[in-house]
């Protein structure tokens, strides 16, 4: 424990440095230096925790508002800190050659020293077992990740995208708040164990503390109708900031759910069904925005709603199996959901890194405009479409890994015959279908931008990411494969950690598969795939090796005057599925057509998907009579809505009347 | 083992042979012969490829990488009898993940041309693979919980079990026959014999292969529906394990002819859908697994 007391404090020092040294290149020193040393001193910790388990338990005197600090860690906020502080500190290295234009105005000092707290935040929210200490983290995080987001404050939209996460995060605060409060009153103590007694009493209060409980930390980590401020902010952030909050600071509202599941010790089977349906919406809705999206930072960010919704698809399947005694539910569940995390990190990084070099080459990530960069980028275009074959589950990469896992769990045996059974079927379908637009999300987002030609030649390209923007990402993708190809030292990563949600099974059970024992397919898929292309590219080679390579234009099915503006952009990509789920993905249309026979003045037509739930909320706001009216209207007018009205009335009167218990 | 890596390289020829053969027959023509495929793979084999001057080496690597991964699933698919030589519990999800992988290198090989044409046929093929993949997984899925199996080897059998699931195994087909003609690129959702039509996917996508690459590609292309069809024929055979491999084999095989003869007479009889429409043949298919589904909760439940 005392080395994370002193990682803590050089963190501390080392952001006090980067505010104070004289020169940028130094200040990212100081960071960098602090945060690889801070990094080595908790790994120290958090690595033998990981791995074998042990449990660390330290309490600091504290006069004022409690008596003491507790601090604990055991595996599971070892898990979360040994990557965590890593990846923050790739991030700091990658921000030194993705800053470097703005060297000689600007004093990047502020960026460093955030980063460093956000780090260090991370060490108390993984760490303290007391509530106000707890959320003295959380805040340092959140208020951090807000000045990391307002770099470029000078622009109008970036800082009402900064308010915009800056009130979502306390809205979600104020229910943790809620909660912890719920409990203070329950047991008279601020310490995590207490609220675990509390929490383990069946009852109303138990039932209310868990919803706001999944409440605030869905707030945090942008589950779906609380996503709206994530786009926003990931699209206004500077790469780094987004890449961190995305996989790494957002990973918090997880952890915080996975350590509250701790201490609510045997859920009760709604609970499971809650989180699995409250998850497979974000899912869902998460990845049909990331069809829609014109930006590719912004793309980026709904994908983090679908990813934290597939993970927690894998904790409500592990909740399912704790209330039904499955343990195999539970290994698998907690296995895939919690690797999916890690996974999630990893490759998210990679794309938001490679979407910022994309921005860093071209001043741009439109996807309208962007186009044949992969000859001029070739180590971004490479990278990022790794991450996009593992973002989509395809194997052999690791989001391939999880998602098996999850898989295997929801089609699995131990699953109770009947309805239970074909609703988890259903949820597998779902998630299979998550899959597929998530794959016609990558394809959209890597082909349009890297392949092809140019679309617009206003765009210049100043060429391939600089050295430290490429290390970050080459560290990354090096993740992705290695997760990918060694399922079992992925599935070793996170043993520990699932082992302490098996342990809150009660009563007999039987001994479940090991997870590595489940992989096996993903094992032989992948290796036999890569053996199978590296024997087909020699006979290839074979066959082709005597004639020279002859190259030739695309063929333009015989269209004499081809031009790159004819290629398909991203939004005519996806516009066949949008307009299958037109009534989800709404999209503001502003057009100037050409008027008259020999139109003069240009014309233009825009168009540009915005979020549902951020567009009905204005809606409601703004204009909620003018609404509620139009409503009123249509209901009178349309036989479809008074009908629909009228069996709705119905439904709530016979519910009303039953749960009353029938009329008298 | 070697007998289906056998059938897994020979059938899918026979397979489309017989396609093409029923459309000329019903058409009044001849038709041309059986083991044509063949022949044009490996003419295709000895030409040399040209590139478009546009394309990166995703262009080049991705027929390889859909041919391999095509392979690999055919090693996880039971194609003669209730074994296949790499079976594993789950393995339907990485049979499906390997198809996707498949479609996606399509996809991007398409885009790297930056044709407007193929352009087109990847945003068609995206839209209905995201579309058609849960209807596949719902009716493996019913059909492996109606077994309470977990690999795709044991759905063999599913077709002698109890009457009680006959619900579930109808849907199951259902969705799954209509699941092919889509996978597989046949009318009524495109057509494989036009490649200037505004309405197909497919053979849109491979306008700028040549050569090995395209031989690559249409193998690929014909092992898929082969192995589509022979999952198809595993669910209908009738006769259980102990009449012994060899027969359980030959049924198989006979039954996947027949669904080639089907097939050919769904492309000679039917028009193509209009594109919109497709999205609802889709939903065809989802519904019926749906039906499926919902029928091993129905007869799980009145089994409790």
């Amino acid at each position: 424990m005392s080395f994370i007391a002193i990682a803590a404090a050089c963190l501390a020092v080392g952001a006090a440095l980067s505010l104070v040294l004289p020169n940028n290149r130094s200040r990212a020193a100081a960071s960098i230096a602090s945060q690889l040393i801070a990094m080595v001193l908790v790994e120290r910790v958090a690595l033998p925790a990981l791995l074998h388990g042990l449990d660390l338990r330290a309490v600091m005197p504290w006069s004022y508002p409690s008596e003491n600090i507790a601090a604990h860690l055991d595996s599971l906020g070892a898990f979360f800190l040994a990557w965590s502080l890593p990846m923050t500190a790739l991030g700091t290295i990658y921000a030194v050659d993705y800053l470097r234009p703005y060297e000689a105005t600007r004093n990047a000092g502020v960026q460093y020293a955030l980063l460093n707290v956000t780090a260090l935040s991370f060490l108390m929210i993984y760490t303290l077992e007391t509530a106000t200490a707890f959320l003295l983290g959380w805040e340092i995080a959140a208020v951090a990740a807000w000045l990391l987001v307002i770099w470029d404050y000078r622009n109008q939209r970036i800082r009402f995208a900064g308010f915009n996460y800056l009130v979502s995060t306390h809205v979600g605060f104020f229910f943790l708040v809620a909660a912890f409060m719920v409990l203070h009153s329950r047991t008279g103590s601020m310490d995590f164990g207490a609220f675990g007694s509390a929490l383990r009493t069946p009852g109303t209060l138990r039932n209310a503390t868990f919803l706001l409980l999944v409440t605030s930390f869905g707030l945090k980590s942008a589950f779906f109708p609380f996503h709206t401020w994530l786009p926003r902010a990931h699209s206004a952030a500077p790469a780094h900031v987004s890449a961190l909050m995305s996989g790494v600071i957002h990973k918090a509202g997880l952890f915080g759910l996975l350590r509250f599941t701790l201490l609510l010790g045997e859920p009760e089977p709604w609970m499971g069904w809650y989180l699995i349906s409250f998850s497979a919406l974000s899912a869902v809705m998460g990845v049909l925005y990331t069809t829609a999206q014109r930006d590719l930072k912004r793309m980026l960010g709904y994908s983090s709603t679908e990813n934290v919704g597939i993970a927690g698809i894998g904790f409500g399947l592990g909740y399912l199996g704790l209330a039904w005694h499955q343990p195999a539910l539970v290994v698998l569940g907690f296995t895939g959901g919690i690797l999916h995390i890690l996974n999630h990190a990893v490759f998210k990084c990679l794309l938001f890194y490679a979407a910022g070099a994309v921005y860093r080459a071209t001043h741009t990530i439109d996807l309208e405009r962007l186009g044949g960069l992969a000859k001029r980028m070739p180590w971004t275009a490479g990278l990022f479409l790794l991450g996009g074959l593992a973002i989509s589950a395809l194997p052999p990469f690791n989001g391939f890994v999880s998602e098996f896992l999850i898989y295997a769990g929801l089609l699995n045996g131990a699953v109770p015959p009947g309805l239970e059974r074909a609703l988890l079927i259903s949820l597998a379908a779902g998630l299979a279908f998550v899959g597929g637009i998530s794959a016609l999300a990558t394809v959209r987002a890597f082909g349009v931008t890297f392949l092809g030609t140019p679309k617009d030649a206003s765009v210049h390209v100043s060429g391939d990411a600089p050295a430290s923007m490429r290390l970050s990402m080459l560290v990354h993708g090096g993740g992705v494969l290695a997760l990918g190809l060694a399922p079992a030292f992925a599935i070793r990563l996170v043993e520990q950690p699932v082992r302490e949600f098996a342990a809150l099974l009660r009563g007999p059970s039987v001994a479940a598969t090991p997870p590595v024992e489940v992989i096996q397919p993903v094992v032989w898929a992948g290796a036999l795939l890569i053996g199978a292309v590296a024997l087909l590219l020699a006979v290839r080679w074979m066959l082709t090796r005597s004639a020279p390579v002859r190259q030739h234009v695309t063929w333009g099915c015989g269209y004499a005057a081809p031009s790159p503006r004819m290629q398909y952009t991203g939004a005519s990509f996806s516009s066949r599925f949008v307009a299958v789920f037109e009534s989800v993905l709404i999209y503001l249309e502003r057009k100037k057509l050409p008027e008259g026979p020999f139109p003069e003045a240009n014309s233009h037509v825009n168009k540009h998907c915005v979020d549902a739930v951020e567009r009905r909320m204005f809606e409601v706001l703004g204009e909620g009579e003018s609404v509620a009216n139009r409503l009123y209207e249509r209901v009178s007018v349309a036989p479809t809505y008074s009908l629909g009205l009228g069996l709705a009335v119905l439904v709530v009167v016979i519910s009303l009347v039953a749960t009353a218990g029938g009329i008298p | 083992m070697v007998i289906h890596v056998a059938v897994l390289l020979g059938l899918p020829f026979l397979l489309t042979g017989i396609i093409n053969r029923v459309k000329a027959i019903w058409g009044g023509r001849k038709g041309p012969r059986l083991s044509q495929g063949c022949f044009d793979v490996l003419r295709l084999l000895r030409k040399q490829p040209v590139y478009s001057s546009v394309t990166t080496p995703v262009f080049k690597l991705a027929p390889w990488v859909i041919l391999a991964s095509t392979l690999v699933t055919g090693l996880f698919v039971p194609l003669l009898r209730d074994t296949a030589p790499l079976s594993m519990n789950w393995d339907v999800v990485a049979v499906l993940y390997l198809w996707g992988l498949g479609r996606v290198a399509m996809m991007l090989a398409a885009l790297d041309t930056g044709s407007a044409f193929e352009g087109m046929g990847a945003s068609r093929e995206a839209t209905f693979g995201a579309l058609v993949e849960p209807a596949i997984f719902l009716a493996v899925g019913a059909l492996l919980a109606t077994s309470g199996h977990t690999r795709l080897a044991e759905l063999v059998h599913v077709g002698v079990m109890a009457p009680g699931r006959v619900l579930a195994a109808v849907g199951a087909l259902v969705a799954l026959a209509l699941a092919l003609l889509v996978e597989a690129s046949r009318v009524p959702v495109d057509d494989p014999n036009t490649h200037l039509e505004l309405t197909m996917i497919h053979e849109v996508m491979i306008l700028d292969h040549s050569g090995p690459d395209l031989a690559a590609l249409q193998v690929a292309s014909a092992m898929k529906m082969t192995l589509f069809a022979m999952l198809i024929a595993g669910i209908l055979n009738p006769l259980p394990a102990s009449v012994g491999p060899l027969a359980v084999a030959a049924v198989n095989v006979a039954l996947t002819l027949v669904i080639a003869i089907a097939v050919g007479l769904v492309e000679s009889l039917i028009a193509r859908l209009r594109m919109v429409s497709v999205p609802q043949l889709i939903a065809a298919s989802m519904v019926a697994a749906t039906i499926a589904v919902l029928g091993t909760a129905w007869f799980a439940g009145g089994a409790r």
